[in-house]
């Protein structure tokens, strides 16, 4: 009975190997749990034949894998790539075959392909609720890390122009080269001009090996304890924490899960992925990303009737999909989510206690062209923070 | 990263023109500007001079033709962004003598417009300040022969040398906030002479 349903190949692109295997891992599971789930599933007239390719985190290896995928296997649907780079690596490939990129990490903003649908979050659902967040409590003087590519750039520089509104001062602004573990220059600057917070665009183990650097600081100097000076993220999440260890503990990410997020459908989540992958595995954002990938992709196939993109786009942004991080709805204009965005502490253990998150889901707004920094400044003024530095300085 | 920073560009709430035949070029310029908050329309074969006009204008380069613009040709008052399908030098020479200052390759992907967008409007903007910077001293230089008269006036008038009379004449003109030019054409229509002799 089984030869009878149709089958369609979707491709799985991540790196489950190399620098942020991590979080490739995460992605995959999610997305091959997704899938099972989907097969196991008698509401789905068709199966879904999952095509893993893992570039190895080489970047190199994208568009030939990508290309393989779409002209020598068939898929009409790739899900996958996490960093930006590699995302506009394939980005061309993907229009030339018009075929569907499905994208669910949190990324700088600034991009809107119709062959693209991005479930993961834009700056307004994360670096902005962030900064809600941090500035107000914690204060206006930054230091901006980064990875050298194109995220780092890019977050840290909404995060100047945040700094910015609000009259704080970014005390200095500073990248290492992909894989980089010399983080002791960083470190020593932190100490030396005495931050505020630290926005860690850091990836990897670059990311890593910061914040354990950053906990020796602060068992010297208690000004540099998570409390006072506290290290804020856009895209840690628990995936990672294993390998950060007790060094990330009390600091700050800002994503569209945590395991503690309330509902029906990411308790059922949680059970369905511990039995799927053992009750020690952590479950992260990226996990439940891919799952969520893939899902509403099955959902708009099913609705659809067919893998072609002219029937499945005006589904994918005609409905809500009911999914573990809540209710998403990707808008028709941008192909971009709405998202609940939340914002975690880490806690012992390798997880995250929420502490805030959005009232509901927020409109996606990948240019930043309703964001008003002005509402940011005025938050700030409140909280009678007095700005102290200069308007504006950049160290290059 | 940057020697110099530009503020992240927000168009919300800008009108754009797309000057093109209806096609899916011009569909995809419509498109991505709407998602960038930008209100678009779509016209062929002229724009209409009735206001409000646009903030800025993308133009078709394959089947443009001067006239089509109500402004002098070369004198846009907005940025503009050709829309390239033919790379023949004949039609890029007409597209650099409209004033673009950006341009996109059709067909028009999704990817390109905000960069066009950006790169246009920067390059309106320094071209603007540098025609206002250009008038603004090629008028000095016209005046350069007043400015020397009344040099030579308040030479002899207080038996000075040139260096101490130009201090006197800059140092007076700053007092009034005035420009050196605008300052000597006082002193030749007889104002401010005393001013810049009281200096001594």
């Amino acid at each position: 009975m089984r030869s009878a349903v149709p089958e369609h190949p979707i491709g799985l692109l991540y790196s489950t190997t190399g620098t942020y295997a991590a979080i490739g891992r995460d992605a995959l599971d999610g997305a091959l749990m997704a899938l099972d789930e989907v097969n196991a599933d008698p509401a789905f007239p068709f199966r879904l034949q999952a095509l893993v390719e893992n570039p190895g985190g080489v970047i190199d290896r994208y568009h030939g894998a990508c290309e393989s995928l779409i002209r020598d296997r068939g898929c009409r649907h790739v899900v996958g790539t996490i960093t930006s780079l590699s995302r506009k690596e394939v980005l061309p490939i993907i229009e030339k075959h018009d075929a569907l990129l499905w994208y669910m990490c949190p990324y700088e903003g600034f991009e809107c392909s119709d062959n693209v649908v991005y479930t993961g979050a834009c700056p307004n659902q994360h670096i902005v609720p962030l900064f809600h967040h941090v500035l107000p409590r914690y204060g206006t003087r930054g230091y901006l890390a980064g990875s050298n590519y194109i995220w780092g750039w890019e977050t840290n520089r909404i995060a100047r122009e945040l700094i910015a509104a609000c009259r704080g001062e970014v005390v200095a602004e500073r990248y290492l080269p992909l894989g980089s573990e010399d983080v002791g220059r960083l470190v020593a600057e932190i100490a030396d001009k005495r931050p505020d917070f630290v926005l860690n665009n850091l990836i990897g183990p670059s990311s890593y090996a910061f914040f354990h650097a950053m906990r020796k600081l602060a068992e010297h100097d208690p000004a540099f304890s998570p409390d006072r000076c506290p290290i804020v993220s856009c895209n840690l999440t628990e995936c990672e924490l294993a390998l950060i260890g007790d060094g990330a503990v009390g600091h700050l990410s800002s994503a569209i899960w945590f395991e503690g997020v309330p509902g029906e459908a990411s308790r059922d989540f949680v059970a369905r992925a511990r039995a799927r992958l053992g009750a020690g595995r952590p479950l992260s954002a990226f996990l439940v990303g891919g799952y969520q990938a893939v899902r509403i992709l099955a959902e708009a196939l099913r609705e659809a009737g067919t893998p072609d993109l002219g029937a499945v786009r005006p589904v994918v942004t005609g409905r809500a999909f009911d999914m573990p991080a809540g209710r998403v709805r990707i808008d028709p204009r941008t192909n971009h989510a709405e998202l609940t965005p939340h914002l975690g502490r880490i806690a012992a253990g390798g997880r995250f206690e929420i502490i805030a998150s959005a009232a509901g889901p927020v409109a996606p707004d990948p240019y930043l062209v309703h964001f008003d920094p002005e509402s940011l400044a005025a938050l700030v003024r409140r909280s009678g923070r007095r700005p102290d530095g200069p308007i504006l300085k950049v160290v290059t | 990263m940057t020697a110099k920073s530009f503020p992240i560009p927000n168009f919300r709430a800008w009108r754009a023109v797309v000057l093109h035949r209806p096609s899916p070029a011009a569909d995809g310029v419509l498109r991505q500007l709407e998602r960038l908050g930008i209100e678009a329309r779509q016209l062929w074969p002229e724009l209409e001079p009735a206001p409000p006009g646009p903030d800025v204008v993308f133009f078709d380069a394959d089947m443009g033709y001067d006239g089509q613009f109500p402004w002098p040709i070369g004198e846009p008052p907005v940025p503009l962004v050709a829309l390239v399908g033919s790379e023949a030098p004949g039609r890029l020479e007409w597209v650099l003598g409209q004033g673009a200052t950006a341009h996109l390759m059709k067909p028009v992907q999704s990817g390109g417009v905000y960069s066009a967008l950006v790169v246009a409007c920067h390059g309106f903007a320094l071209r603007r300040a540098l025609d206002r910077e250009i008038g603004d001293l090629r008028g000095r230089l016209r005046r350069r022969p007043r400015v020397a008269r009344a040099l030579a006036g308040v030479m002899t008038a207080h038996g000075i040398d040139e260096t101490e009379a130009m201090r006197r004449i800059r140092a007076a003109a700053m007092e009034r906030r005035q420009t050196i030019e605008d300052y000597c054409d006082g002193l030749l229509a007889g104002r401010g002479a005393r001013a810049a002799g009281r200096e001594a």
